[in-house]
């Protein structure tokens, strides 16, 4: 193998080794932008569980409360029992749990949306301390509030006042600005755990629709391996109930209802149909190029180059147009890339994961989380791309060279 | 009908037969060509001259008959080995040059070159040496495209003189030129003959060429006659 002759060759051919090299380059563009594109809907599906530092979502759906005054579940977040959950913690995959009880609290003058929160935990609404605007987080074995900062502008409520919710009265500590917060398990108030399990155990409009223990929840959030997560939402629902809502990184892709989010096999698929595209062309473009070749090919083995020596020559031509067409195509991708990643999608956050009760203003609007497309190509991604083109170029070159060589040089060289 | 069979020669085509199809295009034919010796073979278009020139070096292979070259018989030879043996024993010259249109005059000089092991500089070496000889020396890095007939065909024969070859199979090397170019190319290889002691087998259809060689042999209908 000469690599000046094969430079040569590439240099002086240049029209049909660009034509290659396009074509193939666009096949590999595609491939790596489909993936990355997807790959992003993935990520950008996990947003909404992962700002409560979580992977999955765990409520149970319940009865309507009879009547809306005083302290009632949501009906689509009702007992889970403290047994379940420590069933749930031992489960393979789970990395961790977090705790919460959501309330509605309907008082004579007031309604409250009251979250009762753990107020260290790295799983679930404790992560919203890093949304605090003012003042500071719950503490440990007090008894206080936070409350949601457009609430206490509406309300008037400041830090250092006294809020009294169910006749349960809680000092504020601070103001929790939700915009900045995740879209589930958010409240107007959020107070510690053990208060929201204190209150909802005691509430006649709680144990009438679910009963309660002081240990129970309604809110279950669960860290969990990722390749785990789908049979741990199967066992969730063996534990909890078959009705339960599992709030997984699947579930909201189903939302987004892209093309892209919809399955890995579309993604495979065109993929696919990209690749097989580009590597005709490349072939045809290469083979084009080879037959024009053929007296070319009949010299070399006239003087003297043997069978190995034509296909190592062409196979060499052939592995280096194929990688540039891969190195042009993870180019043409990363800018493709970066063009995308200014795309927003808006991913749906389901009616029974959001807090808001539908009867109140603003209650029944379907609400979205929204964010940049986090389209980015991964470092293996990339490789893949690169790799593949010069697999390309290796079989194309190895069969289009054993096809050529196999030519006689007497009949292609003989004179006209 | 034969002709010029010899025992003692550097090359030697026994009962040599070939045929396409139907078509008998080599009949039987048996020639020879002693070391050193400038063989032409001559006849009409069409006659099987250069299919016989094809199956004494080794492009083509005979349905019948034996080809010794050095005292080889490279009718039993694989494909492989045989593109080894022209590269060590074999020279060719060509009527339209085939040089490779990509290369410059001292790379298609080269070419045989190109799979041994060898340096860059080594190969280099010896193309430019060759083409000083054939008066090319201002021309070494020209593309085909920017030579002329005659420059082309002393490119291909300086080519078909790197591997210092002990036979040089010529297919109407003058047929492309004018004849004046031609003749200075007859001029080359007698020149060679004479003085490197290179075997020529030349085929061409124009017996005035021929005047100079040492050995005449005609063709007709695929046969040699006397």
């Amino acid at each position: 193998m000469s690599l000046h002759y094969l430079l040569n060759e590439l240099y002086y051919q240049r029209r049909r080794t660009l034509a290659a090299i396009v074509g193939l380059s666009i096949g590999i563009a595609l491939l790596i932008v489909l993936n990355a594109l997807s790959s992003a809907y993935r990520q950008a599906a996990r947003a909404p569980l992962a700002e409560i530092g979580a992977d999955v979502t765990v409520q149970r759906p319940g009865d309507v409360p009879k009547d809306l005054a005083g302290v009632v579940f949501p009906c689509s977040a009702v007992t889970i029992r403290d047994d379940q959950v420590k069933k749930i913690s031992g489960l393979p995959g789970v990395r961790g749990i977090g705790k919460a009880v959501l309330l509605w609290v309907f008082d004579p003058n007031r309604a409250w949306i009251v979250l009762g929160v753990e107020q260290q935990n790295n799983v679930g609404p404790a992560v919203l301390r890093s949304a605090v605007t003012d003042g500071r987080f719950l503490e440990e074995g007090k008894s206080e509030a936070l409350v949601e900062v457009g609430y206490a502008r509406q309300f008037n409520i400041k830090v250092g006042d006294s809020i009294t919710i169910a006749k349960n009265t809680f000092p504020v500590v601070g103001l929790l600005d939700a915009s900045r917060a995740a879209k589930i398990a958010v409240g107007n108030v959020y107070i510690p755990l053990t208060e929201a399990q204190k209150m909802a155990a005691s509430s006649a409009g709680v144990q009438s629709v679910s009963p309660f223990n002081p240990a129970d929840i309604n809110l279950l959030f669960i860290k969990a391996d990722q390749e785990q997560i789908t049979g741990l939402a199967a066992s969730l629902k063996t534990i909890v109930d078959k009705k339960a809502t599992i709030g997984t990184p699947d579930s909201f892709l189903k939302l987004l209802g892209s093309l892209f989010a919809l399955s890995d096999k579309f993604t495979m698929a065109a993929s696919l149909i990209a690749i097989i595209v580009a590597v005709l062309i490349a072939f045809k473009t290469m083979a084009g190029n080879i037959a024009e070749r053929a007296r070319e090919i009949g010299v070399l083995k006239a003087v003297g180059w043997t069978n190995r020596n034509v296909v190592s020559q062409l196979l060499a031509e052939s592995v280096i147009q194929c990688f540039l067409a891969g190195v042009l195509g993870l180019v043409i991708a990363i800018v493709a890339a970066y063009g995308l990643s200014f795309m927003r999608v808006n991913i749906p956050i389901p009616w029974d994961m959001a807090p808001t009760p539908h009867f109140l203003p603003g209650g029944g609007d379907q609400i979205f989380k929204t964010l940049r497309l986090p389209v980015h190509i991964p470092f293996m991604l990339a490789c893949f791309g690169i790799l593949l083109s010069v697999v390309i170029g290796g079989v194309t070159g190895a069969l289009l060279g054993r096809s050529i060589s196999k030519i006689k040089p007497s009949e292609v060289l003989r004179h006209e | 009908m034969n002709s010029g069979m010899n025992n003692g020669a550097l090359l030697s085509g026994k009962g040599l037969s070939k045929q396409y199809g139907d078509l008998k295009v080599v009949k039987d034919v048996s020639v020879s060509v002693k070391a050193g010796e400038f063989v032409c073979l001559v006849g009409k278009s069409g006659c099987g001259k250069t299919t016989l020139l094809s199956l004494l070096s080794g492009l083509e292979r005979p349905n019948d008959g034996q080809v010794m070259l050095d005292g080889k018989d490279i009718t039993k030879a694989t494909e492989d080995e045989l593109a080894l043996f022209r590269r060590k024993n074999v020279g060719f010259i060509f009527q339209s040059f085939n040089l490779i249109p990509t290369l410059s005059a001292w790379e298609n000089v080269a070419l045989p070159l190109f799979p041994m092991a060898m340096t860059e500089q080594e190969r280099k070496r010896r193309a430019l040496e060759l083409l000083e000889k054939m008066e090319l020396g201002h021309r070494t890095e020209h593309l085909p495209s920017a030579l002329s007939g005659g420059e082309k065909q002393r490119v291909a024969i300086a080519r078909a003189l790197i591997n210092h070859p002990k036979v040089i199979f010529a297919d109407e090397p003058t047929g492309n030129l004018d004849s004046a170019t031609g003749d200075a190319i007859m001029a080359i290889l007698n020149r060679l003959h004479k003085e490197e002691g290179v075997g020529i087998l030349m085929v061409t259809h124009e017996v005035e060429l021929a005047k100079t060689v040492d050995r005449l042999i005609r063709m007709q209908d695929g046969e040699v006659i006397l």
